[in-house]
């Protein structure tokens, strides 16, 4: 599903931000990418998207060599994969259905499928009861569910999460955690970037260790030691 | 044609949401617009001037009374042969004297005089236009010949030469100081459209970048400020027409009693109407249209 073959990252004029990268995710995965801030973590995600280049190395995503990829070329890959930061946050002026449905009205889909569609994700990730709220009426946990759900609404094979539990309490992180297990078992491949050891170690799930934008240890059912 | 609406959507929301901005960048626009226009009247008008006074530049030759018509006609007819003359007209001594009586018709004693004398004693004389009045000295020149001369009274030659001069300078001086004017308001809207289009966007970043991330097309992210551009082209010149207008009908009664025409600045402005205002409309596009594409095209690189 991810493949990333000896990917390199160097921000002008020395920032060594990744460094040899080699990491193949399957199909169905979930992946945490764990490592100290500034380890090169967010550089990845960044590189799957889109938004930076890698420096050297090879990048395929479902199967798609997006190395080079083209500025047009761009928003057809962003819209197979549902991304969710820690600050990126909801527009303010527009409420929680607006923005999910907002991620639909920029990828041109008819309002009737919108007004379908973004209920149907908002009851996934329990937001519900809550569509006609602004982001300043509804907890941290929830404007982060509520990005989930606007990540959720094209059906994304493959979902990025940038520490999307950076600012939440233990409550709300599990309950964020919960979600993308459950988005995980629907079929969804799930990348989640932490530094939560806490999270790490419960999940029992396969564990990416990052050091210095190198891979420092690859294991599944890892642990988050260091 | 989803997608089409809500670009217009956005467009829309986003003109009223920024209300002062669009109100000073519809200004300065018009104000821009304003100037070109009024270089436009200047121009016509003046240009008209001129030709009302080049009309009445001409010469008159006075023949001397005993000087037959046979000869006056020969002197036409050598004169219609020069290439610089445009028109003659014949003025028999007939028709001088009943212009004479015509002319003093209020002054009994001049009349009184006149039929005293069993003779007319005016002579013919001949009205003559040059092809341009650059070409009045060559032919004062070729009467002067004495052949010509000897019969020749006097010769009125009524050089409006300095007056055209004196108006073309103004012409140009005006035309300087219109056109820095127009070209300052031209640069002054494209610093102001660009900066507002700057100002907005920069408001709007955050969209932007959450656009492009989940996904929208440059197009889809420039569109709503390409379509305000038009917009704002538009309005822009709709406001003009509705100040022009008015200011045209202010001026036209002038017009006539100063030059002294029947030009008509409204029907001017009105068989020009495409040229004039379409060109006007298409320029003010563009410069929406140059500054809102560069202004977006750094936030859309993402
Ligand atoms: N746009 C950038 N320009 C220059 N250096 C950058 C840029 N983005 C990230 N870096 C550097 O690259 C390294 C990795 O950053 P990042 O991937 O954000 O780390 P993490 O997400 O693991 O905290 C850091 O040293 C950071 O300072
Ligand atoms: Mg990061």
């Amino acid at each position: 599903m991810i493949h990333l073959k000896k990917i390199s990252k160097i921000f002008y004029p020395k920032t060594v931000a990744l460094k040899d990268v080699n990491l193949h995710i399957r199909p169905k995965e979930f992946v945490s990418i764990v490592g100290q801030s500034g380890a090169g973590k967010s550089t990845i995600i960044k590189i799957l998207t889109a938004e930076e280049k890698a420096t050297h190395g090879n990048i395929i995503v479902g199967g798609w060599d997006i190395t080079d990829i083209k500025q047009r070329e761009i928003p057809v890959l962003r819209r197979q994969i549902g991304v969710v930061y820690q600050d990126f946050k909801l527009l303010p002026k527009k409420t929680v259905f607006e923005n999910v449905a907002f991620a639909m009205q920029v990828c041109g889909i008819p309002s009737k499928r919108i007004k379908n569609v973004v209920p149907q994700v908002l009851k996934i990730v329990g937001l519900k009861e809550k569509l006609d709220r602004y982001p300043h009426q509804i907890s941290g946990g929830e404007i982060q569910r509520a990005a989930i759900a606007r990540a959720l609404v094209h059906r994304p094979k493959i979902l990025l999460a940038d520490e999307p539990t950076g600012n939440l309490d233990s409550l709300n992180t599990k309950d964020i955690i919960d979600l993308l297990l459950k988005i995980n078992e629907f079929g969804t491949t799930v990348v989640l970037v932490t530094h939560n050891k806490d999270i790490v170690n419960r999940l029992k799930k396969r564990v990416v260790l990052l050091d210095s934008g190198q891979v420092v240890s690859d294991e599944e059912e890892g642990k988050y030691i260091l | 044609m989803s997608s089409i609406l809500r670009v217009l959507k956005f467009a829309t929301q986003d003109f009223f949401r920024n209300f002062w901005l669009s109100f000073v960048t519809l200004t300065i626009l018009v104000l821009a617009l304003f100037s070109i226009n009024l270089l436009i009247i200047f121009n016509v008008i003046a240009k008209d001037a001129i030709l009302v006074i080049e009309d009445k530049i001409n010469i008159n030759v006075y023949f001397k009374p005993e000087i037959s018509e046979d000869q006056v006609q020969a002197v036409k007819k050598y004169l219609q042969s020069l290439i610089q003359v445009k028109d003659i007209v014949y003025i028999s001594k007939e028709q001088a004297l009943e212009d004479f009586k015509e002319r003093h018709k209020d002054n009994p004693k001049i009349l009184a005089s006149l039929d005293e004398l069993d003779k007319n004693p005016l002579g013919a004389s001949l009205l003559v236009t040059a092809k341009t009045t650059n070409d009045y000295p060559k032919i004062l020149e070729y009467l002067s010949d004495p052949q010509y001369d000897s019969l020749i009274e006097s010769k009125n030659f009524d050089d409006h030469k300095l007056v055209i001069e004196r108006i073309s300078s103004i012409t140009q001086k005006v035309n300087t100081g219109v056109a820095t004017i127009a070209i300052i308001f031209t640069l002054i809207s494209l610093l102001i459209i660009f900066n507002a289009i700057r100002m907005a966007i920069y408001t709007h970043k955050d969209d932007i970048m959450a656009m492009k991330l989940l996904g929208a097309t440059n197009w889809f992210v420039q569109a709503p400020f390409l379509l305000e551009g038009v917009f704002f082209g538009l309005l822009s010149v709709i406001v003009t027409i509705m100040i022009i207008y008015p200011l045209i009908g202010f001026i036209q009664p002038y017009i006539g009693s100063l030059l002294e025409t029947d030009f008509n600045l409204i029907n001017y402005f009105n068989q020009n109407f495409v040229a004039i205002f379409g060109l006007e409309l298409l320029g003010a596009i563009l410069i929406n249209l140059v500054s809102s594409y560069w202004a977006v095209s750094k936030y859309v690189r993402v």
